[in-house]
């Protein structure tokens, strides 16, 4: 059919530009990395020919278990701390009036919109030996001249619950404002005291920006290089900054590449994770209709 | 008059659904030509087809003489008015009515005199230069019409055009719609849902279910003489009698059962279950010891509490009175005969204060003439439903449709029963 | 029916933890004590010296003619991958498409950094501003694709037909309707999409060559080795031109949105 042959047509001609771009600068070099652990380093700092396992060996190496478990947990304590936060904020910015509404979201994406790395400079000033806490800290007699604020995993634990925060507050937002509220009073009306309404029914009515969340925060939080390179110690490293050390100091990409299938590995568990999880709650409907 | 348009064995589906299924038809120049059915039974499919926005998969589109199957909707001199209007909102009205010709490179001149007779015809030339967000719906549909109209299309198509309107606006825009197809003289190719304004607008209509055509004729005809169950129960209300055909009538006459009745091939006699053998016209010619269904209006059955005066061809059965709704102009009977509960529909032509109501439970007889009785070619259970469910809710509760209130199908039902043309 | 104050608390709470380190670097800007532990004085020494830096505006231009490119490249990508994914929904194609559209958008900075080097290593292509401005708009062609794609699901599709039903091609459709109604969502992907460039330094940083030093890479660069006032003064000037430009253009759509 002519017709027909014209919609195949449009589709690929509107396809094709992001379809190839993508393909040839997206998913082949993230395959790319899965190869490349398998290719030796050559001394330039390039990637030599022939096959090895050599790359694949270096990840038994006695630091790394103790570094992948804490960029795990790091990050698992960063997302809970970002839900915990956001919830309750999502469900204050859903129930008050619009024009406050929108001053409150205003603010909450502001820093969203600001220098990622002027965020973190911002705090390393704040953390700063010579900086503002500290100073206040021993004011209050609770920190000693001794007492390190930067580089520590805490420091970084808080940088990174600060610029992720916005990830977790827009997405359950979304969800809150969508929340039949009467549904809380319904609760209550049943008997349950506010807490176990807001249990029973809020959270499970936000499910879907809870899970949104969890990803928009967890994801980007495993990958974190900067912030424990500027605010974080060497008890601190997570598998970003190996990553990087090999790229840029030890100038191995083999190396590198080996650590990144490892940290791409644990991205797509959680991911693969909540996608089927968020596909079993909302089919996708079926556009067979008439006029659609 | 000659044919403008036809579409010649056209099927479409989608998946495994049937959308249009090897329809045939033609439509006259200058025709008003309706689509008429619920929800799903493909005449959009068919309408937008014919746009050029839907190409089928088998089948012809023949326009003008010129088969134009395979033709982009932008090389097509048809026009289409749609369900939400889509003017273009970021141009003012002006520049839409204006849009055609400009596309078509018009010399400048020419298309301000053409938009401006538009603006004329649709009385809106002094809102030329309003957003379409600034005016209301019915101007929003003049607009439209203006749109369409300025390319001089061979067949403007109207895809369910008043059913974003509000009822009163509704009644106004049909008249209006009236009032533009006389002045034109295009052919008008219309897709509605809505039996009233199929009916009162349509030359010809043809009635679709999933996917083809179940009966196409004049308004009149197609209300009058229905062929299928569908037919009769989705336009007005109607009365199934399930019996079997019984041959010439001789002796079994439903009048008592002395007189003689003089054998009629026309006619024929019709058991059915434990009622009394009806009597009705078989001009379809079917034979002796054959099932059908029998469909009769409501408004074509008498009632009365006395037996009424016997005449040839006159059925008459007996009954209880289950229910009775008054409705002013009318008033609308549930009688219980044996296992039928039969809705009678009595006009007040002339209804007095002192007469006496039939009511309740009263016992009454019901009568009407063989000939108001129609055989039906399909009967399908299901289309009994289709009598109690709203139109826009047909094809979405086919399933399970749940009985509703006599009185609130009236709501939808009762004025198109009443105002059926007789043209 | 009582409500808990908690929920009010804490959102307030969370908004001073937001802005006060903000609040602080933007003051500490204008004091000469060097980590603004104490106030010494008022003044604007760092500012004057920030003016000599000739690297930090080399470093500016950069940034902002990579922010451009691939702005514009990524406008023009997303807008016609979000126009094919909504047009042709639920396409094998589509489905595959939506997928490598989405995925940029959660895989970690780095992964894409890294994955991106290895490319051109072994493509034996120098790294360069160019190389930055195609890795940019790898990224910034998602956000796009998603911001437009938001904006055309309340998009009527009738209003293309009709455009084609009185005669326009699809050429013509494409520029005297669809485009202009899809405007807004447009631009505010590009917004979206310069601000991302602008901002970004992890896969900079992995895709530059020598001598294509990024305003981020620049103040990377200072913040690990360089002197903190003078990023302070850099960063409340960034801040500044940040602020002012959301704030326009939140002010300028809400009056959009008023008007029609």
């Amino acid at each position: 059919m002519k017709g027909q042959t014209r919609r195949r047509l449009s589709e690929w001609v509107a396809t094709l530009p992001s379809f190839v771009w993508l393909l040839l600068l997206f998913l082949l070099p993230t395959l790319l990395v899965f190869a490349v652990t398998f290719r030796p380093a050559d001394p330039y700092g390039g990637i030599g020919s022939g096959w090895t396992l050599a790359s694949l060996l270096t990840l038994v190496n006695a630091h790394y278990p103790a570094i992948i478990w804490r960029t795990i947990w790091l990050s698992l304590v960063a997302t809970t701390l970002c839900i915990l936060l956001a919830t309750p904020m999502g469900y204050y910015m859903a129930r008050i009036n619009p024009a406050r509404r929108r001053l409150v979201l205003l603010l909450v994406i502001l820093p969203f919109w600001t220098s990622f790395l002027v965020r973190i400079f911002a705090w390393k000033v704040l953390l700063h030996p010579e900086g503002f806490i500290k100073h206040l800290l021993m004011f209050l007699g609770l920190a000693g001249q001794d007492t390190s604020l930067l580089y520590t995993t805490q420091a970084v634990l808080l940088v990174m619950v600060y610029t992720e925060l916005p990830f977790a507050i827009l997405p359950i937002y979304a969800a809150a404002e969508k929340f039949d509220f009467r549904l809380i009073e319904a609760a209550q009306d049943l008997g349950a005291t506010s807490l176990k309404a807001f249990v029973s029914t809020f959270l499970p009515g936000i499910r879907v920006g809870l899970m949104t969340a969890f990803l928009m925060v967890f994801i980007p939080s495993l990958g974190s290089y900067v912030i424990p390179d500027i605010v974080g110690g060497p008890t601190s490293e997570m598998i970003g900054n190996k990553i990087a050390q090999r790229t840029f100091v030890d100038r191995n990409l083999p190396n590198a590449a080996a650590l990144s299938a490892v940290l791409a590995l644990a991205v797509l568990v959680p991911m693969i994770a909540i996608l089927t999880l968020r596909r079993k709650e909302s089919p996708r409907d079926v556009l067979i209709e008439e006029g659609v | 008059m000659s044919e403008i348009l036809e579409f010649v064995d056209v099927s479409k589906h989608y998946g495994a659904i049937k959308a249009v299924d090897h329809v045939s038809l033609s439509v006259k120049q200058g025709e008003f030509f309706s689509l008429l059915g619920p929800s799903g039974c493909g005449k959009t499919t068919l309408l937008r087809i014919l746009a050029g926005f839907e190409q089928p998969d088998t089948g012809r589109v023949i326009l003008g003489g010129q088969d134009v199957t395979d033709l982009p909707p932008y090389e097509r001199k048809v026009n289409t008015i749609f369900q939400s209007y889509a003017l273009f909102p970021h141009l003012s009205l002006w520049e839409n009515i204006a849009f055609g010709l400009k596309v078509a490179k018009r010399p400048k001149k020419e298309i301000k005199e053409e938009v401006d007779k538009m603006l004329a015809l649709i009385q809106m030339e002094d809102q030329a230069w309003k957003k379409p967000d600034q005016i209301s719906g019915g101007q929003k549909q003049r607009v439209a019409i203006a749109r369409a109209l300025i390319n001089k299309p061979r067949v403007l198509l109207l895809d369910e055009p008043l059913a974003a309107l509000d009822l009163k606006l509704r009644q106004r825009m049909l008249i209006e719609l009236d009032l533009f197809h006389d002045e034109v003289g295009i052919t008008f190719l219309y897709v509605t849902h809505d039996q009233g304004e199929a009916m009162s607008l349509s030359d010809r209509i043809a009635v679709m279910s999933h996917g083809s055509i179940e009966q196409l004729g004049t308004p009149a005809e197609i209300y009058e003489a229905p062929r299928t169950s569908f037919v009769a129960a989705f336009i007005g209300d109607t009365n199934f009698f399930d019996g079997i055909v019984a041959g010439p009538l001789q002796k079994h006459s439903p009048f008592g059962g002395t007189r003689p009745v003089p054998v009629d091939k026309e006619y024929s006699r019709l058991i059915i279950g434990d009622l009394p053998d009806l009597e009705c016209y078989n001009d379809k010619q079917i034979k002796e010891g054959e099932r059908i269904f029998l469909s009769v209006r409501p408004e074509k059955l008498r009632i009365s509490r006395e037996p009424p005066k016997t005449a040839p061809h006159l059925n008459v059965i007996e009954g209880t009175v289950e229910d009775v709704i008054y409705l002013g102009a009318q008033t609308k009977y549930w009688v219980k005969v044996g296992a039928y509960r039969i809705s009678v529909i009595q006009q007040h032509s002339r209804f007095l204060l002192d007469e006496i109501p039939i009511k309740w439970q009263e016992h009454v007889w019901l009568s009407w003439h063989a000939d108001d009785g129609f055989m039906l070619e399909k009967y399908d259970e299901q289309d009994e439903n289709l009598i109690l469910t709203p139109p826009e809710e047909v094809g979405e509760t086919m399933e399970d449709v749940p009985i509703a209130v006599a009185a609130s199908e009236e709501e939808y039902r009762g004025d198109s029963a009443a105002e059926v043309p007789v043209s | 029916m009582k409500h808990s104050r908690l929920p009010a608390i804490v959102t307030w709470l969370v908004m001073g933890f937001f802005y006060l380190p903000i609040l602080v670097l933007v003051a500490n800007s204008f004091n000469s004590s060097r980590y603004g532990g104490q106030w010494e004085s008022t003044s604007l020494k760092w500012y004057i010296r920030l003016m000599g830096e000739r690297d930090i505006w080399q470093a500016l231009r950069n940034t902002l003619a990579v922010a451009v490119s691939a702005t514009l490249a990524s406008m023009v990508l997303g807008t016609s991958a979000a126009f094919a994914l909504h047009r042709f929904v639920g396409s094998r194609l589509q489905k595959l498409h939506y997928g490598l559209i989405y995925m940029p958008l959660v895989i970690p900075e780095i992964l894409m950094g890294l994955s991106l080097q290895l490319f051109f290593v072994s493509l034996n292509v120098e790294l360069s501003l160019v190389t930055i401005g195609i890795a940019h708009v790898t990224f910034c062609l998602s956000f796009v694709t998603m911001t437009v794609l938001a904006r055309l699901q309340d998009f009527d599709f009738s209003i293309v037909e009709a455009a084609q039903d009185l005669g326009a091609g699809w050429w013509t459709s494409l520029w005297r309707i669809l485009i202009p109604m899809l405007a807004p969502g447009i631009l505010a992907g590009g917004l979206l999409a310069f601000t991302l460039s602008i901002d970004d330094f992890v896969i900079s940083f992995f895709v530059a060559g020598l001598g294509s030093t990024t305003l981020p890479i620049k103040i990377y660069s200072m913040i690990k080795y360089g002197s903190p006032p003078l990023i302070n003064a850099l960063s409340t000037i960034l801040l500044t031109v940040t602020f002012v430009c959301v704030l326009g253009s939140h002010y300028l759509s809400n009056k959009g949105q008023k008007a029609a």
